[in-house]
């Protein structure tokens, strides 16, 4: 299998699905803290300005402003970046809207090394660690800007409180516009007998630029982190008796932890090999590519560990 | 609504039946009676003067730790029966340690301290032709979501957001002064482009004077309240090793209870 992929702006589409729920929607509001034009809100803001709070480089203040907003009935979307939301304000994440049930989507843009040449402060690897452990917390990272449209129309019609990740740069288009979402649910975007790719976002879409896709490797989109897939990860595992998953994220508290507990709760037996920021912190680069194979993410990691499980 | 003297000491008189309550709710189970005896006569007001309509208008306890009073209030308002004061903080109870909306009547979760003013301040945004009023204390204005919020509720010009501050001048250390001082903390709020009323928190004439000016303001109203740390019961009153008691021994419960009766 052979293709040549496209590029395309998650950021940018969040920014576009937005603006189109709000259409409808007059119940959607946006809180942000001062980073507007980088998550593409411009259109929102010039139309819905009565609906756009614009809370300031204050992160802690806009999720519990956002809180109250969603307790008096309104759908709301934070947006930051991950290193600030839900970094800065992971506490008032957990009280005012987790413990208090209150239904507002954190949208965190710039997340893992993708931040590139930000540096270390800017490249957020522990969100999903943060937001995973929250009891009444949703967390999805969708692999491209398609996708991502898909999670933001799915979750704006949710009534449980998300987390949604983001990145930087225009990445490599590999969901099928005919393909829906559902919360939950992990679509096999290419099949395989011998081993089970995971993953989520770029790291994993990255798997499509290998020159010989063939019908050795199960590639499964984990874009619902949680809930996660259970069934159709297991039955693939199965199968295969071979797992590899990638992520640009730390090793503590990401995607390849939960797999991990999934499948030695399932009392499965598999080979497993977990691609993923090994307790590091980035470093700034223009060249992404270069950051994915330093840090053990990149093409040559997952070559190699292809190989390793073969044998 | 008009007060007059013996509407005052009605409310006097509620005050100190409920200081009664949680007495006994903090004989039986521990608590953070400090603060919860300094801040009372506030909730008081906010229930009892007929100044809001609570099936609108929302009032928001940011300092959690306040919860008794909150509860011996709401139980006395039918919220919920008496006899469940006696399970506060115990297992399968729904009147958790700090304050919860598993309670009937209670509107935020809280206990981590600085939150409670930026949620109220969305509720506020949500609903402009509602009152929110929120209690803070003044230890809690260490936090700097507070200033936050502050800064956030001028520039969205909420005027139906009001913030009580318990300043009862102790949080769990010691003194405020010794801890971190809060300074001029009306001039703090007035320099945020916030109205700012100063009362005795002990005083009903003051407090229901100035939420009802607080009520009809084009700007958020800071009330600041002086209050005494664990008033009503003289041995606890400026000992803030009475932050949080893990019990009472019959000695000293039986002598607290025999000053609040005799103001009843």
């Amino acid at each position: 299998m052979k293709k040549a992929l496209g590029h395309d702006s998650i950021r940018k589409a969040f920014g576009e699905a937005i603006f189109q729920i709000a259409k409808t929607n007059k119940n959607l509001y946006l809180v942000d803290a001062d980073l507007g034009p980088s998550l593409y809100l411009q259109k929102f803001i010039a139309k819905y300005s009565s609906r756009y709070i614009q809370a300031g480089v204050a992160e802690a203040n806009a999720a519990a402003v956002a809180a109250g907003l969603a307790k008096a009935g309104k759908t709301v979307f934070l947006t930051s970046f991950a290193c600030f939301s839900p970094a800065i304000n992971w506490a008032v994440i957990k009280q005012s809207i987790c413990y208090n049930n209150a239904n507002v989507k954190i949208v965190g843009s710039h997340a893992g090394l993708l931040s590139g040449d930000l540096g270390a402060t800017h490249q957020m690897l522990e969100d999903l660690a943060l937001m995973r452990s929250l009891p009444n917390m949703e967390v999805f990272a969708p692999i491209d800007a398609v996708e991502c449209k898909k999670i933001v129309q799915s979750i704006a019609f949710s009534p449980y409180p998300s987390y949604l990740r983001l990145v930087r740069p225009d990445t490599p288009t590999v969901f099928s516009p005919k393909l829906p979402f559902t919360i939950g649910k992990s679509h096999i975007l290419h099949k395989g007998k011998d081993i089970t790719i995971l993953g989520h976002g770029p790291a994993l879409s990255q798997i499509f630029s290998l020159p010989n896709l063939d019908n050795k490797l199960e590639i499964i989109n984990c874009s619902s982190i949680k809930p996660l897939d259970t069934s159709t990860i297991l039955k693939s595992i199965k199968k295969t008796g071979r797992c590899l998953v990638v992520e640009d994220h730390q090793k503590n508290g990401g995607l390849g932890e939960a797999v991990a507990s999934l499948i030695l709760s399932s009392g499965l037996k598999c080979k497993f090999i977990h691609l993923a920021i090994d307790n590091q912190f980035g470093q700034s680069s223009k060249d992404t590519t270069q950051l994915y194979n330093h840090y053990g993410i990149g093409l040559p990691d997952i070559k190699a560990s292809i190989e390793k499980l073969m044998k | 609504m008009l007060f007059n003297s013996a509407k005052y000491s009605t409310l006097e008189k509620k005050s100190q039946q409920l200081r009664l309550d949680l007495l006994n709710l903090v004989y039986g189970s521990g608590g953070h009676i400090g603060g919860c005896l300094s801040s009372l006569d506030l909730i008081v007001a906010v229930y009892y003067s007929k100044l809001f309509n609570l099936k609108k208008d929302k009032f928001i306890l940011s300092a959690g730790h306040y919860a008794p009073s909150l509860y011996v209030t709401l139980s006395d308002q039918d919220y919920f029966p008496k006899k469940l004061l006696a399970t506060y903080s115990h297992f399968n109870s729904p009147l958790q340690g700090h304050v919860s909306t598993e309670v009937p009547g209670v509107n935020y979760s809280s206990g981590s301290l600085g939150q409670g003013l930026s949620f109220s301040a969305g509720l506020a945004l949500a609903a402009p032709k509602t009152s929110i009023i929120c209690l803070t204390s003044d230890g809690e204005h260490n936090e700097g979501q507070i200033w936050e919020a502050v800064m956030f509720a001028s520039k969205y010009k909420l005027g139906n957001l009001i913030n009580i501050v318990d300043h009862n001048k102790y949080q769990i250390d010691g003194s405020t002064d010794k801890i971190m001082p809060l300074g001029d903390l009306a001039a703090k709020y007035l320099r945020f482009g916030w109205s700012v009323i100063t009362v005795d928190g002990h005083n009903f004439s003051q407090i229901i004077s100035a939420l009802s000016k607080a009520k009809d303001s084009t700007h958020p109203t800071c009330i600041i309240a002086n209050t005494i740390f664990g008033k009503g019961i003289s041995y606890m009153q400026y000992d803030y090793h009475y932050h949080d008691v893990k019990s009472i021994d019959p000695q000293h419960y039986l002598q607290a209870k025999k000053e609040l009766e005799a103001n009843l």
